[in-house]
Order: structure tokens, then C-alpha cells, then sequence
């Protein structure tokens, strides 16, 4: 009898710590993520950088053919104009790319969807032998977009084998898209895209 | 390290399959993280339990094993992962899950006494497993430690049979795997079944 005790509340401790096990974010802003990466490179000793005006979205292929296409010029003015008020704060001056410059800043924008199937995954083996369990094949899906604005920085004199620009700096910023531009959100994300990087402060 | 606790463990066995005595205690513990443990989870943790055998080889001397698993967790409002050249941040949640699996021995100070306080120690291995999850993302870690465990508590003699029990543990893993040391202390009430 105390064997059956004992092992029925080992049992339920098992299931009160798997049933109450913490889970993740409640807010889309809470999924939020900042990721920068560079390379070895002497930022100190450059001071003019050339960006455009704006902001390609990475769809089709460009390579065969396909027309660019860019985010709402609306959204990316402000986004824009956020990246260079950084850039100007770690002493570096926007230039025309006619003018030399010593660094190429190129924003994109990336949007992915990624769907979820729900499906009572085994009913297609055996559901069919017990008819009187009730249960029929359904499936449902769910989806989310997320967004992603690049920005990347390259020296246009370095060129790697394969003709392409070596990306010195990369900066990413990847959230859930609600398709309504928060300026306070992503300007905050801008933000710490480059407070995480202050080895681009130039001399 | 598997095969040490194996055999540590079946050595108790063996020693204490001739007393008919034994203790079995199941307890809702409590953590609380130190050292590399709380710089990576400050918080305490509410989720955990831990199961205890004791045989009584002697009266005063409990031989048997310790199997528990406490799991710590945190939110992080700006935390940012860093991995050479790498630098990712944003909202962090940090999850730590401790699965201690020990021989244990202790010594009961007043065995035939309603109120019976006893020391004990513990010898063999915890699974840490760490997450830090950041948007979609999750980067793990684990580790196999060698763990010590030293332990004081009480049994409350208040049935027949059943009584219950206090304790507080230190368990302490040595540099392992992916992890430097982990150590917490716990705090355990339950009951425990005396046949």
C-alpha cells in the first residue's frame, strides 16, 4: 500500500514539475533579437561611409533578372535616417558613393513566413483499425512572419576570390512583423545594433 | 562517470541487502543557485523534487541513493550572448534543469527518537542541461559532472510507518562538459515511509 502511495506521488511530483515548467515570451515584442558579427578590421582608421536612400527587399533574383523590390519609402526614410544619426555619433560622415567613400553601408529587408501543421500524425498507420476511438484525421496550421532588417558594412577596395564584397560588419535585427512600423521598436533595435558595436567608433 | 555511479551504487546494494530496514523519502525541494550557477540564473527555483532510499545497515546509518531534479529559470529583459566575434541580444530566457543522481549515505543522531536530526553525504553524478533562449533561437549546454553532495536534516516520527522530513542539501558538480561547476543548495520538506 505505501509502495502504491509512494509511487503514485512520485508520479505526480513528475507531472506538477513538467506541468509547471516555464515557458517563453507572452509579446511579439519579446521576440525580438539583435545580432551583430564583424570582422578584424581597422574601423578606427576610416571616416567617411556612402549609403542609399533605399532600402532593397531580398525577393526573387536579382541575377536572373527579377526587379528589385524596396520597402514603403515612408518607413524606410525613418529607418534610414536612424541608422545615420548612429553612424554620425560614432564620428562617421555620410558621403555620396561618387565621392570615395571608405565604407559601403547597404540596408535589405527580409521577410520569411514559417507555418506550423498540427496533425494527429498517427492515425494515417492505425487510425482506421479502431473506428470506435472516435478520432478522424485533422490538421490545422499556424503561421508567423518574421522580419529582418540587414545592414551591413564593406571596404570597397577588398574583394574576396570570388569577386564578392567581404562583409567587415554585419548588423541584424530579426522580430515577429505586425505590418504596422513601430518607429519607438525598431529605432530602439537600430539603437542597440550599434551600441553592441563599438568598435565601428572611428578616431 | 556513468559507470562509476553504476557500480558505487550497486556496491550499496549489495552491502545493504542484508538489513530489512530502509527509508524511502519523496520531497518537494526548493533551489537556490550559487557561484556559476547564480550568475547565470539569480532566481530561486520552485520546481523540483527529490527521492531518497535509504537501507539501514545500522541503526544509526542509512546507506542508499539520492535522485532529484530541480529546474531554474529566469527572464533576462536585455540579455546579449556573446561567441567570438558574435554578438546577439535581446530578451533571454535561461533555463537550467539539475538532474542529481547520487549514492548517499547518512548518520542518524537520535534513531529512536521522534525527532531524529541526521548529517549526510553524497557521492556521484549530476546532469546539468542549460538552455539560454532568445527569439527562436535556443543555445544549449551540458554537462556530466562528478558531484558531492553534503546534507543535515530531520525526521518528524508522527505515524507508524510515516513520518516527515526536513533537509537541506548542497549538491556541487566539478567542471564538466560544456559548464564550469554548478552548485546550489536546496531546501526539502516531504514525507518519508518507513516499512
Amino acid at each position: 500500500m505505501k509502495k502504491r502511495i509512494l509511487f503514485a506521488l512520485f508520479i505526480i511530483s513528475v507531472f506538477l514539475v513538467w506541468g509547471c515548467y516555464p515557458q517563453g515570451p507572452d509579446y511579439i515584442e519579446e521576440m525580438d533579437v539583435v545580432i551583430t558579427n564583424h570582422k578584424d578590421y581597422d574601423f578606427a582608421g576610416k571616416a567617411t561611409y556612402a549609403m542609399p536612400d533605399r532600402i532593397v527587399k531580398i525577393t526573387g533574383n536579382l541575377v536572373e533578372g527579377d526587379e528589385p523590390e524596396f520597402i514603403p519609402d515612408v518607413t524606410a526614410q525613418k529607418v534610414l535616417a536612424q541608422i545615420d544619426a548612429n553612424m554620425q555619433s560614432l564620428g562617421w560622415q555620410k558621403v555620396d558613393v561618387s565621392a570615395g567613400p571608405d565604407l559601403l553601408l547597404a540596408p535589405a529587408a527580409w521577410e520569411t513566413t514559417t507555418i506550423y501543421y498540427y496533425y494527429d500524425y498517427w492515425y494515417w498507420w492505425y487510425g482506421g483499425y479502431y473506428p470506435y476511438w472516435g478520432y478522424y484525421p485533422y490538421y490545422s496550421y499556424s503561421s508567423y512572419t518574421t522580419g529582418t532588417l540587414i545592414m551591413t558594412l564593406n571596404d570597397p577596395d577588398m574583394v574576396a576570390a570570388d569577386g564578392n564584397p567581404i562583409l567587415q560588419w554585419t548588423g541584424a535585427i530579426n522580430g515577429i512583423l505586425t505590418y504596422a512600423y513601430d518607429v519607438n521598436r525598431v529605432n530602439a533595435l537600430i539603437d542597440k545594433a550599434f551600441d553592441q558595436s563599438s568598435y565601428l567608433k572611428t578616431n | 562517470m556513468k559507470k562509476i555511479f553504476i557500480i558505487i551504487i550497486s556496491s550499496l546494494f549489495a552491502v545493504s541487502s542484508f538489513s530489512q530496514d530502509n527509508l524511502t523519502a519523496l520531497q518537494y525541494s526548493m533551489g537556490f543557485g550559487a557561484g556559476n550557477m547564480h550568475d547565470f540564473i539569480g532566481a530561486a527555483s520552485f520546481r523540483g523534487f527529490t527521492i531518497d532510499y535509504r537501507n539501514l545497515v545500522q541503526p544509526n546509518i542509512g546507506v542508499g541513493v539520492d535522485i532529484g531534479w530541480n529546474v531554474f529559470y529566469d527572464e533576462i529583459p536585455d540579455g546579449t550572448y556573446e561567441y567570438q566575434n558574435l554578438t546577439i541580444s535581446g530578451k533571454q530566457w535561461r533555463y537550467s534543469n539539475e538532474f542529481p543522481m547520487l549514492a548517499a549515505m547518512d548518520f542518524y543522531l537520535k534513531p529512536d527518537e521522534t525527532i531524529n536530526p541526521f548529517v549526510g553525504l553524497g557521492l556521484g553524478t549530476m546532469y546539468s542541461l542549460q538552455n539560454t533562449d532568445m527569439s527562436a533561437y535556443t543555445y544549449e549546454k551540458d554537462a556530466w559532472h562528478f558531484a558531492l553532495r553534503p546534507e543535515i536534516g530531520v525526521i518528524l516520527d508522527v505515524a507508524p510507518g510515516m513520518g516527515f522530513m526536513v533537509t537541506s542539501k548542497y549538491y556541487y558538480g566539478f567542471k564538466a562538459g560544456d559548464l564550469p561547476a554548478q552548485g546550489y543548495f536546496t531546501i526539502n520538506v516531504g514525507f518519508v515511509f518507513i516499512p
